[in-house]
C-alpha cells in the first residue's frame, strides 16, 4: 500500500478518534438517551437536574446527548459509565433519582443498583441487556451502538470501527463492494425486500455519468420509528452505507429524504454530515482518493405518499408529491431522469457491517431468504414497548410475548399489526409464523418498514381497519382513480359498519372494491391500502358481522355501539369522582346518591370510567347501545 | 385575507431574501417554501406569487404544491399550536379522544385557529413516539407524552398562564416604552 | 433495429412502431381502448384514469395500454373476466363523483364517458357506489366558455393544454386525495387569472367540464 492509501488515511482518523474519546472517558459521563422519544418522556428535564446536581457537588462529568437504547418503556434513561465502575442504564429518570445517583455514585462509590435497569458491557456485578429474557432472541447489528454512542460525534462512531468498511472498500475495485452486497442476499428494508445488490446492479449497468443515491428516510408509517431512532441514534452508519452504495455505481451526488416530522434526526444528520466532511469521508477526494460524494438533506413536507419512491423524486424534483408509473424503475430513470438508487435507512445501515463481516457472516444470520435481521418499533398493547432488533425467522409469538414481555393488564391478545396501512392484522393463529419477508406475505401481512403493533380484547377490528383506511385514504395523493375513489367508498361502507348500518351486500362490495383497488391502483399506496380491510376480513368476519347483524362492538370501542353505564350495585354514594370528571356535565346524582349518565349529555369520552376508583370499577360500556331494564324500572 | 400592516412589506423582504440563498432552481422550490414558512408561520398568497416569479414557475403550481404538503399552512396559526398525533399507537390509546378534548377547550375543530388567533389544532401523522401514546407537539417542538383528557385541562392552563404573564409583561413594556417615550419626547 | 414490431391484438395480426405505446397503436388500428387521461404527445402518461387496462401474455397482471410499450410478439388482448372487472369498477368510481347530467350537458354525444360505456356495454347510471356530495361552483368568467367542476374527471387533459400546447400555466391541480381539483392560483376565477382564454383546454377535455357556453360555441 501506498503511505497514503485509503485505509492509511483511515488508521490515521482511527488513531485520532481513539484519543479523543478515551480521553472522554477519563471523566465520569452520564450517557442521556435524547432520541425525540426521550425528549417527549422529559430527558431535556432530567438533563438540567444532572448539570444541576453536578454542579452543586462540584464535580467533574460530563452529560452527552446519545440516541435512543430501545428500551422506550423505562424513558427516560441514562447511563453512567464512571471509571472504576461498569457502564450502567438506569430508566424513569426524575429528580429524585437523577439528585440520588449523583450524590451517591458519581460524588460517592455506590452504584444504586437497586435503580439500575442493566449493565451495558458483561462484568462479575450487575446482569447486563443480554442477560434478560429477551436477550437470548435479540441479536443487535444496526441498533448495536445506537443510544451507547455519541451521534453529534463522529470520532464516538470512528473509534467503533467506523467507517472501516469504507476505507476497505476504496482500497479496491468498485466491483468487490457491489459482489459482496450481492453475495449477501441483503433484502431492501423499506417493506418489499427487494433485494438490495440487484437493485444496485441495475443502476451500475444503467450507465450514464450522473447517478444519484437516496435514502428514503420518509418513515410515515403510523406506529412505526425505527428510521428516525437510527438517525437520531447513529446517523453515521446510514452516511457510510450510502457512500458506500454511492462508491459502487458511481454515484456523485445523493440525498437523504426525512420527513418533516422528524426535525431532531434532521438536525444530527447534518450535523452528522458536516463533520463527515470534514474528517474527509464524504465531499471530495474521500479518503484521499479520487472518488467523490457528496450528500444533503431533503426534509420532506408531510405526504405520507413520498414514502413511495416515485412521489419521493417528484418532491424532490419540487412537485406534487404523486406517484408515476413503474417500469422505468428509479434505478434505471430516477431523479431528473438519471439512474438512482433508493433504499431505506435500515437497508444502508447494513452495508457497512457486510463489507467490515462479509457475506457469509451476514448470511449466517436469518433464514437463507431473508438473511440479517429485523428491526421492529414495537408498540400497542404490549409490557416492553420500544425498539427491537431481531434475527429473521423468530417467530411473531417469541418477539411478542418473549422479547416484548407480553401483553400488560393481563388482557387477551388478540391481533398484531405489521406493516402500517400497507400491511394487515394477523390473529393468534399466526402467531408461530417465522418473520421474514415471503412467511409474513403469505400470511396477508408485509414485512413493511417495521411498525408492529400489538391489539387486545379492547381492540376493535372493524375500527382498526377504519383507522388505516382513513389514514391511506387521507394521504392518497389523488392521482389515480382506484385509490382517490376507491378508498373514500370502501372508508364509506366501513363507517357504516361501525356504526351498526352496513349490510351483508355492503359487505360484500367492500371485499369486492378492496380486491379491485389492490390489482387496479397506479401506485403501492394504493395497491397495499386494502390490506388492513382484507387481512380482517379474512380473521375477523366475525367481528364484522357482530357490527352488521347485532349492532353490537364485541370490542366495546366503536363509539356509536357502546353506551356508558354506572353499575349501581358497584357504585358508592361516598365517591363523587366521576362527577368532576365529565367534561359535558353529564353525570348525575341520582335521589339514592348512586351516579348515573345522563346518555344524552354524554359525549363517551371515557373519563368517567378511567376516573372510577378501581375498588369499584363501577362505569362500564355496554354493547349493544342498550341500557339494562333494571335501570329503567328505578328511574319511573 | 386581509393583510395586517407591515405583514405585505415583512413578506416581501422575507421572500427576497429567501431567494437570495437560492439556487432558483426547481428543486429550491420547496425548501424554500419551507423557509418563508418558517420564517411567516404560514404561507401569505404574496410570497407565493412572489417566489413564482424568483423561481420562473408557474404561481398555480406552487399554489398545488402548497395545498398537497400537510406541512404547509395558507392562513395563519394560532400563538398556541397544538397538533394531535394520530399515530397507530396514539389512536389506540385514545388519541381521538385528545383532539376532542382540544377541540372542547379550544372551542374550534381540528384544522382550524381560533377567531383571536391564539389557538389551533391540527392532527398530525405519526411523530415516532408511539411509547408514550398519546402524544401532542405543542408549538412544533416540544413533544408531551401521555396526554390524557386531563392532561389537555393541564396544557390549556400553561396555556392560559403563559399568555397573560405574557399580557402583563407587554402591558409593563408599552408602559415602559411610553415613559422613555414621553421622557424622550419621541412617539412611537 | 427494426422500426416495425408485429404484434397481435385481440387475435389480429397488427404491425406497430417500434416504442409506440399500446394504447395508440389499438386506437390506430380501430381497436377501441377506455382511456380518459391519456395525451398522445406525452412520453411519460399519468396513468392515472385506470381505465386502458389490457391483459399480455406472460405478464401476471393486467396492464395499463398508456404505458406499455409494444415489442415484437407480444400478444394483448383487451378484454377478458379480470379487465372487465376493473374496467366497470374504474368507471363506476369515476362516475360516482360525476355530475351525471347528460341531457343539459355540452358534450351530451360527444363525451368519452357515454363513449366508454357504449362501448364496454357500461351503464352510466351506476348503482354500485353512492354519489359523492360535492360543493362545486361552475366558474363561467370567461368570455365564450366555462368550467364546471362537478363533471371534472381530473385527467389532466386540460393542464397539458394549457402548458404544452398554449404555454399559459394558468391551471394546475390543487389539494390531495379525494379533495383533489383543478383550479388557478389561489382558486380565483379564470377571468382573474392569468388566463388567456385560448379555449385549448376545451378541446381538450374529454367531459364537458371545460365547455363552450351555448351561445358562442365556435
Amino acid at each position: 500500500m501506498s503511505a497514503d492509501s485509503p485505509m492509511d488515511n483511515y488508521e490515521k482518523l482511527f488513531e485520532v478518534a481513539k484519543q479523543n474519546e478515551e480521553a472522554r472517558r477519563e471523566k465520569p459521563r452520564i450517557l442521556l438517551g435524547t432520541a425525540s422519544c426521550g425528549v417527549a418522556a422529559g430527558a431535556l428535564q432530567v438533563k438540567e437536574f444532572f448539570l444541576k446536581e453536578i454542579e452543586s457537588h462540584g464535580l467533574d462529568a460530563e452529560v452527552v446527548e446519545v440516541g435512543c437504547i430501545g428500551h422506550c418503556y423505562a424513558e427516560p434513561l441514562a447511563i453512567i459509565a464512571k471509571p472504576g465502575f461498569p457502564a450502567i442504564t438506569y430508566g424513569n429518570l426524575d429528580e429524585g433519582l437523577v439528585h440520588l445517583l449523583v450524590e451517591d455514585f458519581l460524588a460517592g462509590e455506590d452504584p444504586c443498583y437497586e435503580y439500575a435497569l442493566a449493565a451495558v458491557d458483561r462484568n462479575d456485578v450487575f446482569p447486563t441487556f443480554e442477560d434478560f429474557p429477551r436477550g437470548i432472541y435479540e441479536n443487535k447489528l444496526i441498533l448495536e451502538q445506537c443510544g451507547y454512542i455519541d451521534p453529534e460525534s463522529i470520532d464516538s462512531y470512528i473509534e467503533k470501527d467506523g467507517y472501516r468498511a469504507l476505507a476497505k472498500a476504496l482500497s479496491d475495485e468498485p466491483a468487490r463492494t457491489l459482489d459482496e452486497v450481492k453475495a449477501s442476499n441483503l433484502r431492501g428494508r423499506g417493506g418489499a425486500g427487494f433485494p438490495t445488490g440487484r437493485k444496485w446492479e441495475t443502476s451500475l449497468k444503467a450507465g450514464g455519468d450522473e447517478k444519484y443515491v437516496i435514502c428514503n428516510a420518509d418513515e410515515g408509517d403510523p406506529g412505526a420509528f425505527m428510521d428516525r431512532s437510527i438517525l437520531e441514534s447513529d446517523p453515521h452508519q446510514v452516511i457510510e452505507g450510502m457512500v458506500l452504495c454511492a462508491y459502487a455505481i458511481g454515484a456523485t451526488e445523493g440525498y437523504l429524504y426525512i420527513r418533516a416530522e422528524y426535525p431532531r434526526a434532521v438536525k444530527r444528520v447534518r450535523e452528522a454530515l458536516e463533520q463527515a466532511r470534514e474528517k474527509g469521508v464524504l465531499g471530495s477526494s474521500i479518503l484521499g482518493t479520487e472518488f467523490n460524494f457528496d450528500l444533503q438533506v431533503f426534509q420532506g413536507a408531510g405526504a405520507f405518499v413520498c414514502g413511495e419512491e416515485t412521489a419521493l423524486l417528484s418532491s424532490i424534483e419540487g412537485r406534487r408529491g404523486v406517484p408515476r408509473y413503474r417500469p422505468p424503475f428509479p434505478a434505471v430513470e430516477g431523479l431528473w431522469g438519471k439512474p438512482t438508487v433508493i433504499n431505506n435507512v435500515k437497508t444502508f445501515s447494513y452495508v457497512p457491517h457486510i463489507i467490515n463481516r462479509g457475506a457469509d457472516w451476514f448470511k449466517s444470520i436469518g433464514t437463507p431468504e431473508s438473511p440479517g435481521t429485523a428491526v421492529f418499533s414495537l408498540v400497542g398493547k404490549v409490557v416492553n414497548t420500544g425498539l427491537v432488533e431481531v434475527p429473521m425467522g423468530t417467530t411473531l409469538r417469541e418477539l411478542i410475548f418473549e422479547v416484548g414481555g407480553g401483553l400488560p393488564d393481563g388482557k387477551e391478545f388478540k391481533a398484531v399489526q405489521i406493516g402500517g396501512p400497507s400491511g394487515g392484522c394477523l390473529p393468534e393463529s399466526a402467531l408461530d409464523v417465522p418473520i421474514d419477508f415471503d412467511s409474513l406475505h403469505e400470511a396477508g401481512a408485509i414485512m413493511g418498514s417495521g411498525g408492529l403493533v400489538v391489539m387486545d380484547e379492547d381492540d376493535c377490528m372493524v375500527s382498526v381497519a377504519h383507522y388505516f383506511l382513513e389514514f391511506t385514504q387521507q394521504e392518497s395523493c389523488g392521482k389515480c382513480t382506484f385509490c382517490r375513489l376507491g378508498t373514500k367508498h370502501m372508508l364509506d361502507i366501513l363507517t357504516d359498519i361501525t356504526r351498526g348500518h352496513g349490510d351483508e351486500e355492503r359487505l360484500t362490495l367492500l371485499e369486492e372494491l378492496a380486491e379491485d383497488v389492490r390489482d387496479g391502483s397506479l401506485c403501492n399506496l394504493g395497491r397495499t391500502a386494502p390490506n388492513p380491510v382484507l387481512t380482517t376480513l379474512k380473521y375477523f368476519r366475525d367481528e364484522y358481522k357482530a357490527h352488521i347483524e347485532e349492532g353490537r362492538c364485541p370490542a366495546r370501542a366503536c363509539r356509536d355501539l357502546v353506551l356508558f353505564y354506572i353499575e349501581p350495585s358497584r357504585c358508592s354514594k361516598l365517591c363523587n369522582v366521576c362527577v368532576g370528571s365529565c367534561p359535558t356535565e353529564a353525570i348525575y346524582t341520582r335521589d339514592d346518591g348512586l351516579k348515573a349518565i345522563d346518555q344524552e349529555k354524554c359525549v363517551k369520552c371515557d373519563n368517567c370510567r378511567k376516573a372510577c376508583p378501581p375498588e369499584y370499577n363501577a362505569v362500564i360500556k355496554l354493547s349493544p347501545p342498550v341500557l339494562p331494564p333494571e335501570k329503567e324500572k328505578k328511574r319511573t | 385575507m386581509q393583510l395586517l400592516e407591515g405583514e405585505r412589506e415583512l413578506i416581501l423582504s422575507t421572500v427576497e431574501e429567501v431567494l437570495q440563498n437560492s439556487s432558483r432552481n426547481r428543486e429550491d422550490l420547496i425548501p424554500s417554501l419551507q423557509r418563508v414558512q418558517s420564517k411567516l408561520g404560514y404561507l401569505p398568497a404574496l410570497a407565493m406569487e412572489k417566489l413564482a416569479e424568483g423561481l420562473d414557475i408557474p404561481a398555480v403550481d406552487i399554489y398545488g404544491i402548497a395545498t398537497f404538503y400537510n406541512q404547509f399552512r395558507l392562513n395563519p396559526p394560532g400563538k398556541y399550536q397544538v397538533k394531535v398525533c394520530m399515530g397507530t399507537a396514539c389512536y389506540m390509546k385514545g388519541g381521538e379522544i385528545t383532539l376532542e378534548s382540544f377541540e372542547r377547550r379550544m372551542e374550534i375543530e381540528e384544522g382550524e385557529t381560533s377567531p383571536d388567533r391564539l389557538y389551533s389544532l391540527e392532527r398530525v401523522a405519526c411523530v415516532g413516539c408511539c411509547t408514550l401514546a398519546p402524544v401532542v407537539v405543542v408549538n412544533d417542538d416540544h413533544i408531551e407524552g401521555y396526554v390524557t383528557p386531563t392532561r389537555v385541562d393541564g396544557i390549556m392552563l400553561e396555556f392560559e398562564e403563559a399568555d397573560q404573564k405574557e399580557e402583563e409583561t407587554e402591558k409593563e413594556t408599552e408602559e415602559e416604552t411610553k415613559k422613555t417615550a414621553a421622557e424622550g419626547g419621541k412617539n412611537k | 433495429m427494426n422500426d416495425y414490431v408485429n404484434i397481435t391484438i385481440d387475435d389480429r395480426k397488427i404491425k406497430a412502431r417500434a416504442g409506440e405505446k399500446l394504447l395508440w397503436v389499438a386506437l390506430d388500428n380501430d381497436i377501441y381502448i377506455p382511456h380518459l387521461c391519456a395525451v398522445r404527445e406525452k412520453e411519460r402518461s399519468n396513468a392515472s384514469c385506470r381505465l386502458c387496462f389490457v391483459e399480455i401474455e406472460g405478464m401476471a397482471r393486467p396492464v395499463t395500454s398508456c404505458t406499455q410499450v409494444v415489442r415484437e410478439e407480444m400478444v394483448v388482448r383487451t378484454r377478458s373476466t379480470r379487465i372487465d372487472r376493473l374496467v366497470k369498477t374504474a368507471f363506476e368510481l369515476l362516475l360516482s363523483d360525476h355530475n351525471l347530467s347528460c341531457r343539459e350537458c355540452p358534450a351530451n354525444g360527444n363525451c368519452e364517458l357515454q363513449k366508454i360505456a357504449k362501448e364496454r356495454g357500461l351503464k352510466l347510471r351506476q348503482k354500485r357506489f353512492k354519489a359523492i356530495e360535492r360543493d362545486h361552483t361552475v366558474d363561467d368568467s370567461p368570455d365564450e366558455f366555462a368550467f364546471d367542476p362537478s363533471r371534472c374527471v381530473l385527467c389532466g387533459r386540460c393542464i397539458w393544454a394549457d402548458r404544452e400546447e398554449a404555454g399559459v400555466g394558468a391551471i394546475g391541480f390543487a389539494n390531495r386525495g379525494i379533495n383533489s381539483v383543478i383550479t388557478t392560483f389561489e382558486g380565483v376565477s379564470l377571468a382573474e387569472s392569468i388566463c388567456t382564454q385560448c379555449k385549448l383546454c376545451v378541446e381538450a377535455c374529454p367531459v364537458g367540464a371545460f365547455y363552450y357556453k351555448k351561445d358562442k360555441k365556435a
